[in-house]
């Protein structure tokens, strides 16, 4: 037990064999179902609501068949002509002809590639969903019918009813929820991986031209340089500075969190409630106007630059060479390094308070106990903090920390608001690949989305930043948030 | 809907909570018949008119999208459409959508967009090329080619094909000087600004590291930028021969300190602090800078620089704005018969004593009342060397890196040749 929680991959190895035997186990017992099923089950075959229709159930029978009966109808008007151009995703292109006279428009009658990927997507969701449903039909019925063979009671059609608000209540309750879910983020998801297979961009824009799939073309793009693609270079460019940016981000607020925290805690600090309040103000302006003000006072000729420039600041720093000679303005959010230097400076500013909001929590529970004896003992300050009471943090918001990490990766609103209509890349690699050097994965997503309609880029882009979310998530929280951690901790 | 969704999914891959997606209800033939008529198929066509108003039944419905300070002026002007037309029900909704970004928010979603609405003529190409903007192939309240200044109709159009109806003509770039600096013979060449403007502690400015404006040293010399065929790549001689000195040109405007590259803002905030005597800028800036200098205000054509001891006028993009019918428009007819109305005569003169913005209509545009106001009589100067914006999405980002190398002094010492092959190559890259 002990190894498997030292290595994770092991662990998800033997995951992956469990589900794929839990899969083979799935089938057999269907299989078993069918083939010592009764008249009954062998009839829900064909007609769903069968089996419980013969046990007596006939309301579940017709509402069972009644789903059924939806499921051919959607097939027929919905699935069918949608999957049937699934594969080619269309081929008439629109095409209007405006009569000058009657000053009316004819529209032939054009397939939508767009909405053809989308109404497929979601009727193979609704064809998953619905052999899965019938799996279980055909099992259940079986159910029924060994219940009957046993002698054990079979629910009479009103106890089926009262089961929905009684003892299945739970199910009632989580379907409402479990469909948000499914229309609001799977589904999007799967359409997000789908266009990374088709070449939807600038020039092939639905409704009025066709999408077409291209295979991995597009994953090949972002993962090769040269010949015109500069996709690679400034991908690997973005993923180094996306994760730099991820760290530096998450570790500065969060050790800036619990200094300010114990800062205002300490014993000796006047007007705690004040200064926590202050704090807090900062948090209650909206994040956006603040960023957007930040960057204008930043700007070349902006504020800050006026008094740096006045108070010889400006020139200070172009004698030891950190601002180029020919500038007469410190390049705050117009240069590579300063600009990666000014978002991580200015992040802290707006993500501490928040961090001291968490930390001061965590600190008032921290045991005084454990604080008094090593006082007692004679450990230096530098000691309790480092031996306890970062210890204890870290045990705390551990699964905080990589939330924050992930939201880092993703953190869209410091990015962006800063740099947007500011900054300029030197690099004309990155500039030919519509990328900057400050861009995190998803402000270069954004932009090629919104800015050059590169939506299979853009989804190719998104794939790989939920790809690196998701194994962040994986492997540390199974290091972090182990079962027996708190004895660990002790 | 369904495309911003798509968007927001992307943008937010992780994080829950977007917009539903549902599908809705194609209509795929938008026609009703109605018995041909014969008629003239330029100019005013009042005949067919009257067959759209005898055949429409019920209310017509339309979406109309203007920026955020035209929404009271607008609004006025639909309220007059509708006066104009007594025996049909109008439903006209006025959303407010700035025209430098229209073109992002219609293609998001064609087909949800308004049936008119208002676009920088920048957006021409992409927004004809996805098909979003329905063919001008006839027009019936006045002629729309006939009456309007040359410029403005060749920027409305594509291939010889008019797709939009000119309402302003007034969204290029031009000189801004403060007369207590500079005299009217120093604004002539870039040079001699330069030095009186550095004999007098001021700046002259120029956002040089964007490729709207960088475009005019190149344009200036002879070095083209142009979209193909296609609509969406671009062609670009800026790495031909001779082409380095122009860039050497630049990296020496860059070299004089009183020069600075400024964007938009920051020359608001130059020009305001009195540190900015001299500004590249459009219309929009006028009132901020007339408030800062007062009687001193004044504009005029762009100066000339020097190429390799020459000195080259500089060019510039034109700039007009647009009012353009969605193809996709329930209600084709009406939406063309008001976008004609919203950009007529009579309310291009008010929307210019309304709103100061500079007519397309070439009478309106002639009349004194225009040619006396600064800013616009500069525009009309710098005509004769400006172009209609017609350029590639790849276009914007290479350009821009150039300029700021160039303007910045080229920082790593690039051989400028293979500095200007390595942006050509960005700009006419093909669309990855």
């Amino acid at each position: 037990m002990k190894e498997e929680k030292k290595n994770p991959f092991k662990a998800m190895g033997r995951g992956f064999a469990n589900f794929f035997k839990g899969i083979g186990r799935y089938f057999a017992d269907f299989g078993k179902a069918v083939v010592k099923g009764d008249a009954g089950v062998k009839c829900s075959l064909l007609f769903m609501g069968a089996g419980y229709t013969f046990k007596g159930q006939w309301l579940k029978g017709i509402f069972v068949t009644l789903i059924e009966i939806a499921f051919i109808i959607m097939c027929i008007f919905y699935a069918a002509p949608n999957l049937a151009k699934f594969g080619t995703l269309g081929t008439v292109q629109r095409e209007a002809v405006f009569d000058p006279l009657t000053m009316q428009q004819t529209v032939n009658d054009y397939d939508n590639s767009f909405l053809i990927l989308l109404n497929s997507i979601i009727a193979l969701f609704i064809i998953v969903c619905f052999i899965l449903f019938y799996i279980y039909n055909i099992k259940a019925c079986y159910e029924l019918q060994k219940q009957k063979e046993f002698g054990q009671h079979i629910e009479t059609n009103k106890e089926n009813v009262k089961s929905i608000v009684g003892n299945k209540f739970h199910l009632t309750l989580l379907s409402l929820p479990t469909l948000g879910i499914i229309l609001m983020n799977v589904i999007p998801i799967f359409v997000l991986i789908a266009i990374a297979f088709t070449n939807y961009d600038q020039n092939h824009m639905p409704p009025n031209k066709l999408l077409d799939w291209v295979g991995f073309s597009n994953f090949k793009k972002l993962f090769t340089e040269g010949m015109g693609n500069y996709f690679g270079y400034a991908f690997k460019k973005i993923l180094g500075w996306t994760l730099t940016w991820a760290v530096l981000a998450t570790l500065t607020t969060f050790i800036g969190g619990i200094l300010l925290a114990m800062l205002i805690n300490k014993k000796t600090t006047k007007l705690p409630k004040m200064w926590r309040s202050l704090f807090i103000v900062a948090i209650a302006v909206p994040q956006f106007v603040t960023l957007l003000l930040v960057r204008n006072f930043f700007g070349d000729q902006g504020i800050v630059n006026t008094i740096c420039s006045n108070i010889g600041f400006t020139d200070w720093l172009k004698s030891i060479g950190l601002v180029s000679s020919h500038l007469n303005y410190i390049p705050f959010l117009t240069d590579p390094h300063w600009a990666k230097f000014m978002i991580v400076i200015i992040n802290i500013w707006v993500g501490i308070p928040y961090q001291m909001l968490i930390a001061t929590g965590v600190l008032m529970n921290i045991p005084t106990d454990q604080l008094e004896s090593a006082r007692i003992d004679g450990a230096s300050k530098w000691k309790i903090f480092w031996k306890i009471t970062m210890p204890y943090v870290l045990f705390i918001q551990g699964p905080a920390l990589i939330t924050d990490f992930v939201k880092n990766i993703n953190n869209f609103n410091v990015i962006y608001l800063l740099t947007q209509d500011v900054y300029i890349t030197p690099d004309q690699a990155l500039a030919n690949a519509n990328a900057k050097e400050v861009d995190l994965l998803v402000t270069w997503l954004f932009r090629l989305t919104n800015e050059y309609y590169n939506y299979k880029m853009a989804s190719v882009i998104g794939i790989i930043v939920f790809i690196i979310c998701a194994v962040f998530t994986i492997i540390s929280f199974s290091k972090l948030i182990a079962g027996d951690r708190e004895e660990e901790y002790q | 809907m369904k495309k911003k969704f798509l968007a927001l999914a992307m943008a937010t891959t992780l994080v829950a909570g977007c917009l539903t997606g549902c599908g809705k209800d194609e209509k795929k033939n938008d026609s009703s018949s109605s018995s041909g008529t014969t008629g003239s198929n330029s100019g005013v066509n009042q005949e067919a008119v009257d067959n759209l108003i005898s055949a429409t039944e019920g209310t017509v419905s339309l979406t109309v999208w203007a920026s955020e300070e035209d929404q009271d002026f607008t609004q006025g002007l639909i309220d007059d459409f509708k006066k104009e037309y007594p025996d049909i029900t109008f439903d006209i909704k006025l959303g407010a959508c700035s025209e430098a970004d229209a073109k992002d928010t219609v293609l998001t979603d064609i087909e949800a967009a308004a049936d008119v609405f208002t676009f920088a003529d920048d957006q021409m190409n992409e927004l004809v090329n996805a098909g979003a903007l329905q063919e001008v192939v006839s027009t019936y309240t006045y002629d729309v080619k006939a009456e309007t200044l040359a410029g403005a109709v060749e920027a409305a159009s594509m291939d010889g094909k008019l797709y939009a109806y000119p309402m302003t003509a007034d969204n290029g770039y031009f000189l801004y000087y403060d007369k207590s600096v500079f005299s009217d013979s120093d604004v002539e060449t870039l040079d001699k600004m330069l030095e009186v403007a550095g004999a007098a502690g001021k700046q002259v400015a120029m956002e040089v590291s964007g490729a709207w404006y960088n475009y005019s040293f190149f344009k200036g010399a002879g070095y083209d930028v142009t979209l193909n065929d296609d609509g969406v790549t671009n062609s670009c001689t800026w790495n031909a021969d001779g082409a380095t000195d122009v860039a050497q040109a630049i990296i020496d405007i860059g070299k004089s300190s009183a020069f600075v590259n400024a964007n938009d803002a920051d020359i608001v905030t130059g020009v305001t602090e009195g540190k900015i005597a001299a500004a590249v800028s459009g219309t929009w800036n006028a009132d901020t800078i007339k408030a800062a200098w007062g009687d001193n205000y004044a504009a005029t054509k762009l100066p000339t620089y020097t190429v390799a001891g020459k000195q080259v006028q500089m060019a510039s993009f034109s700039g007009y704005k647009l009012i353009g019918v969605n193809s996709h428009s329930k209600n084709v007819g009406w939406a063309m018969i008001l976008a004609e109305f919203l950009t007529n005569e009579e309310n291009q003169v008010a929307r210019f004593n309304a709103r100061s913005l500079g007519p397309a209509n070439a009478n309106a545009a002639a009349s004194s009342d225009v040619q006396s106001n600064p800013a616009i009589a500069a525009l009309a100067k710098q005509a004769d060397y400006a172009v209609p914006q017609r350029v590639g999405g790849n276009y914007w980002e290479p350009a821009n890196t150039l300029g700021l190398t160039l303007i910045s002094g080229n920082p790593d010492g690039t051989d400028l040749q293979t500095l200007l092959d390595n942006a050509v190559e960005g700009i006419t890259a093909p669309v990855q």
